[in-house]
C-alpha cells in the first residue's frame, strides 16, 4: 500500500483470462499512418482525464 | 524503488518488482517506458478501471479496464513477432491485458480502445501496447450501456 486508498500491483491480478490470437505466419503488420496517429491521440485522451475516470471508477 | 510525484495519486514509492518495463514506449510517445499499475484499494483487484501511471512522467496516468467486461470474446490478434517484447514465457497465466478507457466530461460517452490494447506479461514485469489486426475492433468502442447493465446485474 502507498497511499491511503491506492495499492500498486502486478502479479496480484494474473490469473484473468487472456486470449491473443497470431496472425497467419508472414503477414506483415503494415499499420496506416492514420491509425497511428488515433491511437496516439486516444492515448493522450485517456490520459487526459485522470479524474473523470476516478468518479467513473466510483460507480463501477 | 522509484518515488514519483504524481498528478493524479501523489508521493507514490514503488518497489522494482511493480514496475513495468513497456521496452517501445507506448503507441505515440516512445519515451514512457516505466509503468506501475495502481488500483483504488477500496475495491481492490476486482475495481473496473485501474491505472497506468507513468514513472517517467508523472502527469501521464491512464485508466485502463479488462476487455472481457464489455467483450466476453475479445481475442485481438498479432504478428507473433510483435509479441517479442513481453519476453520468452508467454503462458496465458503469466499474461495480463488491459484496454485505454476514454472518459469525457458526459460519462455516458466512455469508450475503450479495442485496436490497440496493453499485454503485460506479470512473470516477467515486461508489456507492450499492439495494434491488432482485427478490423471489427475499434479505437473508440463505446462501454457505458456494457457497464450499466452489468452494475444493474450485480
Amino acid at each position: 500500500m502507498i497511499n491511503n486508498d491506492i495499492e500498486v500491483t502486478v502479479l496480484d491480478i494474473k490469473g484473468e483470462q487472456v486470449k491473443i490470437g497470431i496472425s497467419a505466419p508472414k503477414q506483415v503488420s503494415i499499420y496506416r499512418k492514420e491509425v497511428y496517429q488515433q491511437i496516439q491521440e486516444a492515448n493522450k485522451e485517456a490520459a487526459g482525464n485522470v479524474a473523470a475516470a476516478e468518479r467513473l471508477a466510483k460507480l463501477f | 524503488m522509484v518515488e514519483v510525484n504524481t498528478k493524479a495519486f501523489g508521493e507514490i514509492a514503488i518497489e522494482d518488482d511493480k514496475i513495468i518495463n513497456f521496452e517501445h514506449g507506448i503507441l505515440g510517445f516512445p519515451d514512457l517506458k516505466k509503468f506501475t499499475l495502481i488500483f483504488n484499494i477500496e475495491k481492490g483487484v476486482e475495481s473496473t478501471i485501474k491505472w497506468l501511471q507513468s514513472l517517467d512522467e508523472p502527469n501521464f496516468a491512464m485508466p485502463v479496464m479488462n476487455p472481457n467486461l464489455v467483450m466476453e470474446d475479445y481475442e485481438p490478434m498479432f504478428d507473433i513477432e510483435l509479441l517479442e517484447p513481453l519476453g520468452n514465457d508467454l503462458s496465458p497465466e503469466n499474461l495480463l491485458m488491459f484496454v485505454t478507457v476514454t472518459v469525457p466530461k458526459d460519462i455516458t460517452k466512455i469508450t475503450v480502445n479495442l485496436k490497440a490494447p496493453i499485454i503485460i506479461n506479470a512473470q516477467e514485469c515486461k508489456a507492450v501496447q499492439l495494434i491488432s489486426d482485427n478490423d471489427a475492433y475499434t479505437i473508440k468502442h463505446s462501454i457505458y450501456d456494457k457497464l450499466a447493465a452489468k452494475k444493474a446485474g450485480e
